[in-house]
């Protein structure tokens, strides 16, 4: 069995995203007019109102911008401690997730980070997880 | 948005109004059980309609004012609209609502079109009660919101998005989290300065606050606001009529607004740009309007359900450079008694967690004068500032007379 994880919330483009991470696949949605991503998954895009749009695969490649570490437990599914950084996306989104293969103490301003995947349950099903690690 | 507000039809709005009265709960004394604990969260009792109307009475009574006088109505908090006046046994000609700031700016306007004369704005929230969780697995909320929707990731609660806002704050300019225990302390300290203030009895020093838990580090535990209940209520009336009220009016002289929603959920707004865009474009009306300048402030509040709003506020609103916070709150400088004395009455963080209605009474009370060893000296202009999730707002008061 996956490991079980707090609840995504699920919409109609939320459930397209975590689709195709089950074949480990980074897609965010691009706006077919414009070109801007948009990151969490939307009805429109934000910048021109266009609905057109591509779910384009990112080169999963980013820059360490922030993090935090729990040391009160919130979920049961993740005890304290337990670590959530931002990443800055190289196509421009700012992406929240979780380091992988990587220390607290590792963490750096600008680190050149890489996605990586776990396993993943909830009520909606099987997934998985876009995690960060050091770029190699 | 347009590149800036309309100063020409802002500017008639100073003073139409002032608020005449104000009310609170009983803090201190309702977080205690009779054996002087803090109350058990959960344990119910609280009732967020009775605390609203206790407040509501005490403004009443505080402007002198009858309950007939009331011709509109702003709600606030946990509370429906329609039941609020119904209890209250109000028919308003008016009503809208919301939060603190956005109900004193709406009912200038519509004292201001003609809607009505005296607006009472009303806040009950009985959250400590009934266990209002702000993270975790029931957090209140849901949908696309970005505490909520990263949980597959494990962020959630409020208090963890002002951590990551906090620790980009420390990797661009280098603050210090000793530099930040400057807030919880000076507020602290202004709470055994405040009769109703829940922490009264608690004074803390910067090593208390350092071997305090972190929650979700870089922020510790006295970062974070209390969880309480309580209500509040102001009454504002038109100018001119206010004049006619046994305590002197405190002048609702400026206010601006400004939203930053876009990529709010990705959090950009707040990583990025600590939500100074919105600080910049409300100073650029609030200023103009009231006819001051940050020198002239006496005395300031932020919304502060973590301490961390007052370093972005300072620095948004131009009372010291973009990044120059950590060091500007030192020594004394927000403490009664310093040159830009803070959330006077503790606060959020330790007078009472009101989502800012707190604020608003300390500030009038603060310009009326006579708070014996809190009173700053003198105060004449007060200025809040309100900063949540990028949605920007800020009242500046001044002493009618």
């Amino acid at each position: 069995m996956a490991t079980q994880r707090p609840p995504r919330v699920m919409d109609p483009h939320a459930e397209r995203f975590w689709e195709f991470t089950r074949q480990q696949e980074l897609r965010l949605q691009r706006c077919g007019a414009c070109g801007r991503f948009r990151w969490p998954p939307g009805p429109i895009c934000d910048g021109c109102l266009s609905e057109d749009h591509a779910w384009e695969e990112v080169s999963g490649r980013g820059a360490l911008l922030t993090w935090v570490t729990y040391r009160r437990p919130y979920f049961p599914e993740y005890p304290a401690p337990h670590t959530v950084i931002m990443v800055e996306l190289d196509e421009g989104p700012l992406f929240v997730t979780q380091p992988h293969e990587l220390e607290t103490d590792g963490l750096r301003d600008g680190l050149a980070m890489e996605v990586d995947w776990l396993d993943g349950e909830d009520r909606h099903g099987e997934y998985r997880l876009p995690v960060f690690r050091p770029a190699g | 948005m347009s590149p800036q507000a309309d100063l020409d039809r802002l500017r008639p709005l100073k003073d139409v109004a002032a608020i005449v009265g104000v009310g609170e709960t009983d803090y201190a004394a309702d977080y205690r059980t009779a054996r002087g604990e803090a109350s058990a969260v959960g344990s119910g009792g609280g009732d967020s309609y009775v605390l609203a109307a206790r407040a509501f009475r005490r403004a009443l009574d505080d402007a002198g004012l009858e309950k007939s006088d009331i011709d509109g109505l702003c709600v606030g908090g946990p509370i429906a609209h329609e039941r609020i006046a119904e209890v209250l046994g109000l028919n308003p000609r008016w009503s809208s609502g919301g939060d603190a700031p956005r109900s004193v700016i709406d009912a200038v306007q519509a004292i201001r079109a003609g809607l009505c004369t005296t607006v009472a704005c009303v806040y009950g929230n009985a959250q400590r009660s009934a266990n209002v969780q702000y993270g975790g697995p029931q957090a209140m909320g849901g949908g696309i919101l970005s505490y909520v929707y990263y949980a597959p990731w494990g962020l959630t609660s409020q208090g963890a998005l002002y951590a990551l806002m906090f620790k980009r704050h420390q990797l661009v300019y280098g603050t210090t989290e000793e530099q930040l225990a400057a807030i919880p302390v000076a507020l602290r300290r202004h709470a055994t300065l405040n009769p109703n203030a829940i922490m009264r009895e608690r004074p803390m020093t910067t090593e208390d606050y350092l071997n305090a838990r972190y929650i979700v580090e870089p922020l510790r535990l006295f970062d974070y606001c209390l969880v309480n209940d309580g209500g509040v209520a102001l009454i504002v009336q038109r100018a001119d009529l206010a004049r006619e009220r046994r305590r002197e009016p405190v002048l609702v002289s400026g206010f601006g607004w400004s939203e930053l929603s876009v990529d709010a959920t990705q959090l950009r707004p707040r990583i990025k740009d600590f939500y100074f865009p919105a600080h910049h474009d409300v100073v650029a009306q609030v200023y103009p309007m009231a006819g001051v300048t940050q020198g002239d402030i006496d005395v300031y509040a932020t919304y502060d359900s973590f301490s961390v709003h007052l370093l972005f506020t300072l620095e948004g609103f131009g009372f010291c450079g973009e990044g120059e916070s950590g060091a500007f709150i030192q020594d004394g400088r927000i403490e009664v008694g310093g040159d830009l004395p803070c959330n006077t009455s503790g606060g959020m963080l330790s007078e009472s967690y009101m989502q800012s209605w707190n604020q608003q009474v300390e500030l009038v009370r603060q310009l009326r004068g006579g708070l014996g060893d809190r009173q700053v000296e003198g105060a004449e202009v007060a200025q809040y500032a309100h900063d949540v999730a990028g949605k920007c707002m800020s009242l500046i008061y001044t002493k009618g007379g």
